[in-house]
């Protein structure tokens, strides 16, 4: 069962807006970070079991630390929310091994059906 | 202080941030029409949201674009409860290239005065990226939006007098601002959005009802 969950967007509007769309009666922890680099930072300490990443952040973007990530562990589930929905940007984070990409604002129905397509994931793989 | 000026509507830090994701959001939705026109990724910036002094908005928006050699500016202004002006401001080199990937992809162009070419693909540019990116903010905030039609000036460079019609008073004001690049072109262009003292009340409460939405 996934339950470390680490949020990376410069927002914190946004990630609040996440963590409320996400499951309620599930008892994640969540560990936040406001640029890619804390997020990659934070990876590296934390190990969370998912990984929710913005794209367009100051100091390094999302696609930046989604590459950085993978290549330290390429089981790493990350979901890419972003409001960049432009079809080039899509296909890259598809490319770099993002699970799936949720678009914002993200609906509760939306962050439940990424959970579960997570919760599949980790369970395949195992702990990350 | 004038009774006036103690009535201001001020948004809070909170609120600030809610604006800043809501424009984040739509001006991605706006990059995406622009990118499936030029068939180009438009690369995005953190959109910056700030309450400033409207008598201050001339000088900041020629200090952001200064440093340009000449400038082309579509001005369109919208209406709704939410409602202001939309300032696109491309450096003419810019526009240049842009015409270039826009008649690529638009076979219609051929044997347009290239005049008239440019400064309809420019509007047409302004439509695109003003229109989605309001359109969206309007959606998300529910509300209804209604636009002027677009204009365009060129400038030889960026100075305050030419947007001197945006500070007709000093009450505080939002100005948004975010940047974009068009990927492999190093070029960029600039989005602004100002509404006044008339849409704070409402805009405020959008907000606020944006995120309690959120559960």
């Amino acid at each position: 069962m996934l339950k470390k969950i680490l949020i990376v967007d410069d927002s914190p509007v946004a990630r609040l807006i996440l963590k409320k769309c996400l499951p309620q009666d599930r008892d994640f922890t969540f560990l936040d970070a406001g640029n890619g680099q804390e997020g990659v930072e934070i990876f590296e300490k934390e190990n969370p079991d998912l990984v929710f990443m913005d794209l367009t952040m100051p100091v390094m973007n999302g696609m930046q630390a989604l590459e950085i990530i993978k290549k330290k562990n390429n089981n790493a589930l990350v979901i890419v929310v972003t409001a960049d929905i432009q079809s080039k940007s899509l296909m890259e984070v598809a490319k770099l091994g993002a699970l799936m990409v949720l678009k914002k604002p993200p609906t509760q129905e939306k962050a439940e059906k990424a959970i579960r397509k997570a919760e599949e994931a980790f369970s395949e793989r195992g702990s990350i | 202080m004038t009774s006036k000026q103690q009535k201001a509507v001020i948004l809070s830090a909170t609120e600030i941030d809610i604006l800043q994701e809501v424009m984040n959001i739509s001006f991605g939705k706006a990059s995406a029409d622009l990118a499936d026109i030029i068939n180009i990724k438009v690369l995005l910036s953190v959109p910056k949201v700030e309450m400033l002094n409207a008598g201050h908005l001339p000088a900041r928006i020629a200090e952001e674009t200064s440093g340009e050699q000449g400038i082309y500016i579509i001005e369109q202004n919208y209406w709704g409860k939410f409602q202001g002006t939309a300032l696109l401001i491309f450096p003419t080199s810019f526009s240049q290239n842009l015409l270039e990937l826009f008649e690529e992809n638009e076979e219609a162009s051929i044997g347009m005065d290239p005049g008239l070419l440019e400064r309809e693909t420019l509007l047409e540019i302004g439509n695109i990226l003003i229109g989605a990116c309001i359109g969206k903010i309007s959606e998300l905030l529910k509300d209804i939006i209604s636009y002027s039609p677009p204009k365009i000036m060129l400038s030889r460079a960026s100075n305050p007098e030419i947007f001197r019609n945006l500070s007709e008073n000093n009450e505080p004001a939002i100005f948004m601002k975010t940047l974009f690049k068009l990927q492999e072109h190093n070029l960029s262009g600039y989005l602004f959005l100002i509404s006044g003292q008339e849409s704070m009340a409402w805009l405020k409460k959008a907000l606020n009802d944006f995120l309690a939405k959120f559960g």
